[in-house]
């Protein structure tokens, strides 16, 4: 099965076609990735481009009078496998291919993009984008020059891409058997494999040429359970930015598996949650939705120059109770969410954004950031090069606290103890929500009957304060978050927690 | 950029290739879009983006077993060694007797008469989407109860989609929309709300002019100030039309040929069945001219139709794609790209009289959050609206949750607006549903 290599399937695609695209890039900077960062392809090319190309395209953007410019290109190959009533019922591979050329003048930005890499296409976006400024050239484009970086945050040696089709089929059939054996009622399983390796090379008016190759990966298993007439769904994912090692010895698609049909085969009998107000306990499993909501997007530099999130003009102000410390660190090894750099080119680091209850930063990209006057932290992130970067998190963190989680969960009376989630959702004003799609009663300290689908609200501000006790456990989620219509990866962690009053909501 | 006729042929070459290298069958979809937006906050372009781009995917067919690829890179050289690749993937697929192509099914309709596309919108002046999206947001600011604005929008799409198949079926369409949307903030301090309203059509002049977007939506955001929470209770709850549609959204999910066979749906077993009031009527109608979700085939070549989802409260049929179609012995519904025009045929009653019938209920206006189960119904999602005392409005509510199960919901819906206006794909009209716990304090 050679042709599944997508080295040498790459290879042969550029050779054929006469232009480098793809072939050599795609293999250069995470293949040499022991040396750490990212490198251009040893001839210099950007893209099938000279460096002379690259400068004139970003003096164009800058003719009418345009503070920045700015290049993104950007290669992705992505392949799928979906395996469903014990059948592989398709298997496919994607190329995502183009540039989008960005102007800033002032707090405005323009946006151009192509997915047809010729010279004359990319002027074409150029002169889109120009036209949010509308003089004459005010700026000359400074000569770019690539930049080394040693940060490497992706850790395997060979990205997923690169595997044949067979050891992932053979992966998947492991888990619908896993699922499938774990209990009989279960009825259908389906899981999914996907894998991605996205290239991406940036070049802008301040001279900056850097690049970066990003692996991903995700494998999902959804069950359903079917108990008389009842039936309900359990989900359970595993990835990251993770090779095959991870799959053989980290997450194992049985505990892929068995986590999926664990969660419906609990739901099946689940009851719904009392209608309420009361102490809501939340697991460390998957429960950093609540700080990706609570606190993350009300961060984000851009909800924040334009004065419209709660969290505007805070900062220095306590916003939490003093226990709560939160973070943003984009450079933890092979994390879903984790980057070498930003989509603007910016290296990333760890940002804190709220110390001991005080709010002490936001999250920015290069726009938000001047217009704070503060420092682009590595948080600019595209979905595609379809879209100019915005201000986003990566992997963002509650810290630690001292208590046991057994604790936390003998300290509760009465109240609702949240395990996995379908996700949440927040707006500017900070009232937000997260729906749960397994949680359990707490009754006298003690964890006992399931329940199903609550949604919980509140308002950040208020929820914040109301987080009284943090566990010395801690859990991650693997998420995907959508703002603007863009959509990235991302991923949150929680100790457990308790949060002493919170709506939620169930059957009055 | 290539022409539709360089792409038609391009697919035809990626056809004969897949054949020609073993593919029994291959079917290639092309989708090219040209965009352009406008984002204006206080009074300034904030963001303007303009831009093409075109897009393949294939699907290549043998002895049953089926891979697919799809590329932005439209080299044929790229798309030649990917259709390569799908061929030997293909390989290691299972063999499933409902895997082929759709059978050639001609297209009865003249695209013309479906109204898909608006030669204005290619022509509209630059200067003029400008101008649009900075006025419906200096109408909005001279609103009373403005706190400021989160930003106004215009924006056009062109489109062109094209199927061409080696069962012999090669047809296009162009479409067009245009937007035109505001977000507003009111309220005080840290006791402030976000609400906006935009309207799409896939003609320019039939979009709504700015002047009335622009104060929906200050009515919208204004009558949430002031916002309290209620206690915990059950109560009949009136739908805003929007608020239907997401209902609606919701059940095209539970009805989707998917969700049926992989029983990830509370109506999985259900067809032909009583699972809503006499009162309910739902449609999907594929073949309405002009309107958002209106095309004349669907991603399988398939032609869509009007198609009764319920009709009188009973489950009629399923959105059903070719292949979900032949594993439940039914015929295709043209619904391979899911749901086209989705909605609940209107009723009697007008909005007022509805709200005037309850005596103590929730208005709901919007909602936050995902919440929805289609295995089992269940809904539970975060809640705003306006709390009803004696048949009018008396203060606005929030962070509250509304929670109820979708087969209930179907037959506890005791009144039906007059109010459908079709302007979103899925659409409904007001409905007062008997009863749904309120969550609060």
């Amino acid at each position: 099965m050679d042709i599944i290599n997508r080295r040498k399937f790459l290879k042969n695609c550029g050779a054929g076609a006469g232009i480098i695209i793809g072939s050599s890039l795609l293999m250069s900077p995470l293949l040499s990735s022991c040396s750490g960062g990212g490198k251009l392809p040893e001839d210099g090319s950007i893209f099938g481009f000279s460096k002379e190309d690259i400068d004139k395209l970003l003096q164009i953007a800058l003719d009418k009078g345009g503070d920045f410019s700015e290049l993104y290109f950007e290669h992705r190959i992505s392949n799928n496998l979906t395996l469903e009533e014990d059948l592989i019922k398709n298997s496919s591979e994607s190329i995502s291919l183009g540039v989008g050329v960005r102007v800033l003048k002032g707090k405005q930005t323009g946006y151009g993009y192509t997915n047809n890499l010729t010279f004359d296409e990319i002027k074409n976006a150029a002169i889109a984008a120009a036209v949010i400024a509308t003089g004459n050239a005010k700026i000359k484009s400074i000569n770019v020059a690539e930049k080394a970086y040693k940060q490497q945050v992706y850790q395997m040696k060979k990205a997923l891409s690169e595997h044949e089709l067979k050891p992932k089929i053979e992966l998947a059939q492991r888990a619908n058997d896993a699922a499938k054996a774990y209990d009989s009622r279960i009825e259908k399983v389906s899981v999914n494999f996907g894998d991605e390796l996205q290239t991406v090379t940036i070049a802008n008016s301040d001279g900056l040429l850097i690049t970066d190759a990003r692996p991903q990966a995700r494998f999902n298993v959804v069950s359903t359970a079917k108990d008389g007439d009842k039936r309900s769904t359990g989900f359970h994912s595993g990835g990251g930015r993770v090779g095959m090692d991870y799959y053989i010895n980290v997450k194992t698609p049985e505990t892929i598996a068995k986590n999926s049909a664990e969660e419906a085969i609990t739901l099946v009998n689940a009851e719904n949650a009392p209608a309420g107000e009361y102490p809501v306990v939340l697991g460390e499993g998957q429960s950093g939705v609540m700080i990706h909501e609570a606190v993350g997007h009300p961060l984000e530099g851009d909800a924040n120059w334009k004065k419209q999130s709660i969290m505007a003009d805070k900062l220095g102000q306590m916003v939490a109770n003093d226990i709560v410390t939160i973070y943003d660190d984009a450079t933890i090894p092979d994390y879903r969410g984790s980057l070498n750099i930003d989509d603007e080119g910016t290296v990333t680091e760890n940002v804190m954004l709220i110390e001991k209850g005080k709010l002490v930063g936001y999250l920015n990209d290069r726009l938000s950031a001047q217009l704070l006057k503060l420092k682009a932290n590595g948080h600019g992130r595209r979905q595609s090069y379809r879209y100019p970067p915005i201000p986003r998190m990566n992997n963002t963190i509650l810290e630690k606290g001292n208590h046991s989680t057994e604790e936390i969960i003998s300290s509760v009376k009465k109240g609702f103890y949240a395990k996995t989630y379908q996700g949440g959702m927040v707006d500017n004003t900070g009232k937000f929500t997260f729906s749960v799609n397994l949680g359990y009663l707490i009754e006298d300290g003690k964890i006992t009957k399931p329940l199903k689908n609550a949604t919980l609200i509140g308002s950040n501000i208020q929820i914040l304060q109301n987080v009284d006790m943090i566990a010395n456990d801690m859990g991650f989620f693997l998420g995907t978050c959508g703002k603007a219509g863009q959509s990235v990866p991302v991923t949150a962690g929680t100790p457990t927690l308790r949060i002493s009053k919170m709506t939620v909501g169930g059957e009055a | 950029m290539k022409t539709v006729k360089e792409l038609i042929e391009l697919s035809e070459q990626i056809v004969d290739y897949a054949r020609k290298k073993g593919a029994k069958e291959a079917q290639v979809i092309t989708s090219d879009s040209k965009n352009f937006s406008v984002a204006v906050l206080e009074g300034e372009i904030e963001e303007l983006k303009q831009a093409g781009s075109t897009s393949m995917s294939i699907q290549v067919i043998i002895d049953n077993k089926t891979a697919s690829c799809s590329s932005s890179d439209l080299k044929k050289e790229t798309l030649f060694k990917l259709v390569d690749g799908a061929i030997l993937r293909c390989k290691l697929s299972g063999e499933d007797p409902f895997n082929s192509l759709a059978k050639l099914m001609p297209i009865k309709t003249d695209i013309n008469t479906l109204k898909l596309y608006d030669p204005e919108v290619l022509s509209i002046p630059p200067e003029k989407k400008v101008a649009l999206a900075k006025e419906i947001e200096k109408i909005a600011l001279s609103a009373k109860g403005i706190r400021q604005s989160s930003g106004s929008s215009f924006g056009t799409y062109i489109g062109t989609y094209m199927i061409v198949n080696s069962n012999g079926f090669s047809s296009a369409f162009d479409t067009t929309s245009c937007s035109l949307g505001i977000w507003l903030q009111a309220g005080e301090g840290d006791h402030f709300f976000e609400d906006g309203w935009s309207d799409s059509n896939r003609f320019f002049a039939k979009l709504d002019d700015p002047e009335k977007i622009a104060n929906i939506a200050v009515d919208r955001v204004t009558r949430l100030v002031g916002a309290r929470k209620v206690k915990t209770q059950k109560v009949p709850v009136i739908l805003e039309p929007n608020m239907t549609s997401r209902i609606l959204g919701f059940l095209a999910q539970c009805v989707s040929g998917r969700s049926i066979y992989m029983k990830q749906s509370f109506l999985a077993d259900m067809h032909g069945q009583k699972i809503a009031g006499d009162n309910i009527n739902i449609i999907d109608n594929g073949l309405m001219p002009g309107l958002l979700g209106t095309r004349p085939f669907d991603s399988d070549a398939v032609p869509t139709q009007r198609t009764p989802v319920v009709e009188n409260g009973f489950l009629k049929n399923y959105l059903l794609d070719v292949y979900a179609a032949r594993k439940l012995n039914m015929e295709p519904t043209g619904n391979a790209s899911g749901a086209t025009n989705f909605y609940l045929e209107a009723g009697q009653h007008s909005p007022e009289n509805i709200i005037k019938s309850v005596d103590k209920g929730l208005l709901l206006t919007k909602t936050i959050g995902q919440g929805t189960v289609a295995t089992t119904g269940d809904i539970s999602t975060g809640a705003f609206g306006l709390w009803i005392e004696n048949g009018v409005p008396a203060y606005p509510v929030a962070e509250i949750t509304i929670s109820s199960n979708l087969g209930n919901l179907l037959k506890d819906v005791e009144m039906i607006g007059n109010d459908l206006d079709f302007r979103r794909s899925v659409s409904g009209p007001t409905i007062k549903v008997g009863e749904m716990t309120i969550s609060g304090v």
